[in-house]
C-alpha cells in the first residue's frame, strides 16, 4: 500500500463517504467476478519450490509470532501453494528490499501488502488483486474530542511516509486546517499518537484494524475512503505460471470461503486479552532476541577475523616502501571509510547480484559489508600502530645487523601491538552495534527480531528497552573480558 | 698500542642531501684499523648524517663508502651482514622496552644464529658484568637510568662482535653526573683497541681519547689534526671561533 504516487483523492468531499457504502459492494463483485474456478491444479508448478519474498513487519498481511510468520499474506501464499500444489519458501526481508530482490531475481515472486500502480506493472507482472485496501483514522483511545475530519483543525496528525494514508491526509489537510508529519512505520505513529505529539492517524485499514485489536491503545473514528488494492507480483515476464497458478489458487480460495476465513482471523477476531506484564513481554520475546543476539556475535566474529586479517594485510601496505602497495591500501581504505556502512549494505546484497546475476545469502553479504567496512579502520588502526613506534627502534634492530622482516616481528610489532590493542577493542564493538545496520537487508539480528517484535504487539518502548540492555549487557562483558586479556598479554 | 695501517673505513667524495638540503658536501676521510676518530663541530654541521651514513642507515646521494672492505655503494652488498660489522650507539639509547636487559642483548646474536640461547646468554652476561651491570640482567630499561641504559646499548652493540664502534653523541642525553660512567666504557674499549669513531660534544674526552680530531661545519670537514694540534693550535678561523665558545 506504500509509495503510491498516482492517488488522485484531491477533491474528496463528504459525498464520497455517501459512496462508501457502495464501493463496499464493489470488493463483494470484483471478488465474485474474479473467481472463475479452474478445477485443477496447475501442474506447470505441481512439486516446484518458489522462493518468495516478503516484508518484515506490515501487521496483519505479515509479521512475526512466536518467531513464526504469520499474517493474511502468509496464510493466502501458502494456501494457494497446497491448493495448486507447489511448495514455497519464505525470505522476510523488508518491503524495499523484497522489491529490490525480486528485481536481480534473488526471488521469485513477492507478496508484500502492495498495492498496485501503473509504475509497478511497467517492471512487475501483478496478480489478480487479492484485498481492497483503504485508509482510515484513529486517535487515542481515551481522545472524545475528534470525531470526525471537521475536529482537527489547528491539530497536527501523523501518517506513514510515502503511504496512500499520507497521499490522503495531504488532500484534506487545506480543507480542515490541520498539519501531516510523516513517519516510518505503523508501531512509531501509533506511539506517537499515544504520546500526544499527533492527535490523530491515517493509516492503512487493515493495519489499524489488527492494531486496535491488538489493544495499541487507539480507536478508529471514521469510515473506511476506498483505496487501492492488493496484489501478488513477479517479476516482468518471469515466472507466468507461478502468476497463473497464484489466480487461480486465489480463485478457488474464495469460492471455497477459505479466503473469507483467513480474512476474518486476522480482522475480525475479538481483542485478546490484557497484554501481559514487562516481565511476561520478557519472557515471551526473549527466545526470539536470543537467536537475535546469537546471529549478532556470529556476524560479529566472523566479521572482526575477516577485518583484522584485512587490516593486517592493507596496514603493512601502508608502511611499505612500495608505492604501488600503498596507493591499493589508499584506495581500499578511502573507499570504505567514505561511504556509509548503509550504502555498503545494499550495494553488497542488492547491488552486486544485479552487476554479477550471482544471489548471495543474507551472512554472507552482510559479513562481507561489516568485514570490508571494518577492515578499512583496522588498516588505520595497524597503520597507526606501527608508525607509532619510535623509528629508533627500528634503525637499533638494523643496526644490529637484523634484517627488516625480523625487525619488524620481534622489535617493532610488539611494541606496535600494545598501541594497537585499545583501538582493536573499540573496533570490535563498534562493528558489533554495526550489526544492527543489517537489519535493513533483513538480516535476522537482535535489532530486526525486536523489530518484529514490536511491530506486532505496539509495545515498542519495552521492547527497545529489553533490546538495548542485551546490547549494553553483551558489549560491557565482550569490553571487561577484552581488557583483562589486554592487561594479562600487554603489560 | 701497535697500530697496522688497514684502511677500516674510506670515505671518498661523500655526498648526502634531505630533499634540496644538502647536508654533507664531499667528505674524503680515511679511518684505520684501531684508530679513535673525534669528530666536532656545531649542530648541524653534518656529524650524525655522517655517521649515519657509515652503516648506511642513511642512504649515500654520491661517494663511496668502503667499510671493512665492503663498498656501500654496491647495491648487492648484504647491508645486514655489514651491519654485524659495525656496531652502534644512539643518543637516546634505543633500547627495546618490551625486553629485559639480558633480551636485549641475547636478540642480535640468537636471530643471527651466530650463538646458541645458551652461548648467547653466557655472552651477554658477560658483557653486562664488563660495563658494570651485572646486577641488573633481568631489569626493563624502563627500570634504569640514563647511564645505565647506555651502557646495556653499548653491551648491545658489542653482543654481535663488531670490529668497529660509532657513537653518535653518546652522551647528549645524560645527565651531567652520569657521563663519566658511560665514557669510562668508551674508554675502555679504546683502550682495547676498539677502531671507533665517537662524535660527542665532550671536548675534554676527545682531547684525552681520540687519536685523530675531525672539525666539521656546513657539511664539510673544516680542519683536522691530533688533539694536541687542533686544540691546541687550530688553523682556521671557523675551527678557533668553535673551540672558543666551547672550551
Amino acid at each position: 500500500m506504500r509509495k503510491i504516487t498516482k492517488f488522485r483523492a484531491a477533491k474528496l468531499t463528504v459525498a464520497v463517504t455517501a459512496l462508501l457504502a457502495l464501493a463496499g459492494g464493489f470488493v463483494g463483485i470484483s471478488a465474485a467476478a474474479a473467481s472463475q474456478p479452474q478445477a485443477k491444479p496447475n501442474t506447470e508448478v505441481t512439486g516446484e519450490t518458489y522462493v518468495i519474498g516478503t516484508d518484515t513487519t506490515f501487521a496483519p498481511f505479515e509479521y512475526r509470532k512466536d518467531g513464526e510468520l504469520t499474517g493474511i499474506d502468509m496464510d493466502l501464499i501458502r494456501d494457494i501453494a497446497k491448493n495448486q500444489g507447489f511448495t514455497v519458501e519464505i525470505k522476510s526481508l523488508g518491503f524495499d528490499a523484497a522489491l529490490q530482490a525480486l528485481q536481480s531475481n534473488q526471488v521469485d515472486g513477492v507478496i508484500a501488502g502492495m498495492s498496485i500502480t501503473d509504475e509497478r506493472g511497467l517492471i512487475f507482472d501483478f496478480s489478480d488483486p487479492y484485498f481492497d485496501s483503504g485508509v482510515q483514522m484513529a486517535v487515542a483511545e481515551d481522545n472524545t474530542k475528534i470525531s470526525g475530519y471537521a475536529d482537527l483543525a489547528g491539530e497536527n496528525v501523523v501518517a506513514k511516509r510515502g503511504s496512500e494514508g499520507e497521499t490522503f491526509a495531504n488532500s484534506i489537510k487545506d480543507e480542515y486546517g490541520f498539519t501531516v508529519k510523516a513517519l516510518a512505520d505503523s508501531a512509531t505513529m501509533y506511539d506517537d499518537v499515544k504520546a500526544g505529539n499527533s492527535v490523530a492517524v491515517f493509516d492503512d485499514y487493515p493495519v489499524l484494524a489488527y492494531g486496535i485489536n491488538q489493544n495499541n491503545g487507539l480507536k478508529s473514528v471514521t469510515e473506511k475512503e476506498q483505496g487501492s488494492s492488493y496484489g501478488f507480483a513477479v517479476n516482468k515476464g518471469q515466472n507466468p505460471e507461478l502468476l497463473a497458478a497464484f489466480n487461480t489458487g486465489l480463485a478457488e480460495l474464495k469460492t471455497s470461503g477459505e479466503y473469507q476465513d483467513i480474512l476474518d482471523t486476522y480482522l475480525e477476531q475479538p481483542a485478546p486479552a490484557a497484554s501481559s506484564g514487562f516481565f511476561g513481554l520478557l519472557s515471551d520475546s526473549l527466545p526470539a532476541l536470543m537467536k537475535g543476539l546469537g546471529l549478532t556475535l556470529l556476524a560479529t566474529a566472523l566479521s572482526i577475523v575477516i577485518a583484522l586479517v584485512l587490516g593486517v594485510l592493507f596496514g603493512f601496505f601502508k608502511v611499505s616502501e612500495s608505492r604501488v602497495l600503498r596507493g591499493i591500501a589508499s584506495v581500499y581504505v578511502s573507499i570504505f571509510r567514505g561511504t556509509p556502512l548503509l550504502v555498503q549494505a545494499f550495494f553488497f546484497y542488492f547491488g552486486l547480484p544485479q552487476l554479477t546475476g550471482q544471489s548471495i545469502d543474507v551472512l554472507t553479504a552482510g559479513v562481507l559489508t561489516l568485514s570490508l567496512n571494518a577492515g578499512a579502520y583496522m588498516t588505520e588502526i595497524v597503520r597507526g600502530g606501527i608508525q607509532s613506534v619510535d623509528p629508533g627502534q627500528t634503525e637499533a634492530g638494523r643496526s644490529l645487523g637484523l634484517g627488516y622482516v625480523t625487525t619488524m616481528r620481534r622489535v617493532v610489532l610488539p611494541q606496535a601491538v600494545k598501541i594497537m590493542t585499545p583501538s582493536f577493542i573499540n573496533q570490535f564493538v563498534m562493528t558489533l552495534k554495526d550489526t544492527s545496520l543489517l537489519a535493513v537487508i533483513g538480516f535476522a539480528e537482535l535489532t530486526y527480531q525486536g523489530q518484529q517484535i514490536y511491530a506486532a504487539n505496539f509495545r515498542t518502548g519495552e521492547t527497545l528497552l529489553i533490546v538495548a540492555a542485551l546490547y549494553f549487557i553483551v558489549i560491557n562483558l565482550l569490553t571487561m573480558l577484552s581488557n583483562k586479556l589486554d592487561k594479562r598479554f600487554n603489560k | 698500542m701497535s697500530k697496522i695501517s688497514v684502511s677500516k673505513i674510506s670515505v671518498r667524495g661523500l655526498r648526502k642531501s634531505f630533499g634540496s638540503n644538502e647536508v654533507l658536501k664531499g667528505l674524503d676521510v680515511e679511518i684505520i684499523e684501531g684508530e679513535v676518530v673525534c669528530v666536532i663541530g656545531p649542530s648541524g654541521s653534518g656529524k650524525s648524517t655522517f655517521l649515519r651514513c657509515l652503516n648506511k642507515l642513511d642512504e649515500l646521494s654520491a661517494g663511496t663508502v668502503i667499510v671493512d672492505g665492503f663498498n656501500l655503494s654496491d647495491k648487492t652488498v648484504d647491508l645486514n651482514e655489514v651491519r654485524q660489522h659495525i656496531g652502534m650507539v644512539f643518543q637516546h639509547f634505543n633500547l627495546f622496552p618490551h625486553m629485559t636487559v639480558l633480551q636485549n642483548i641475547m636478540l642480535a646474536p640468537v636471530e643471527l644464529k651466530k650463538e646458541s640461547t645458551a652461548d648467547a646468554r653466557a655472552s651477554a652476561l658477560k658483557l653486562l658484568d664488563r660495563v658494570g651491570l651485572a646486577d641488573k640482567a633481568t631489569a626493563r630499561p624502563a627500570q634504569l637510568s640514563g647511564g645505565q641504559k647506555q651502557r646495556v646499548a653499548i653491551a648491545r652493540s658489542l653482543a654481535v662482535n663488531p670490529d668497529i664502534m660509532l657513537f653518535d653523541e653518546a652522551t647528549s642525553a645524560l645527565d651531567p653526573e652520569m657521563v663519566g660512567e658511560v665514557l669510562q666504557v668508551i674508554r675502555d674499549l679504546a683502550a682495547e683497541g676498539m677502531t671507533m669513531v665517537v662524535v660527542t660534544h665532550e671536548m675534554g674526552f676527545a682531547r684525552e681519547v681520540a687519536d685523530r680530531v675531525i672539525f666539521m661545519a656546513d657539511g664539510v670537514i673544516v680542519e683536522e689534526g691530533t688533539p694536541a694540534e687542533l686544540f691546541g693550535n687550530p688553523q682556521q678561523p671557523r675551527t678557533q671561533d668553535f673551540l672558543s665558545k666551547v672550551l
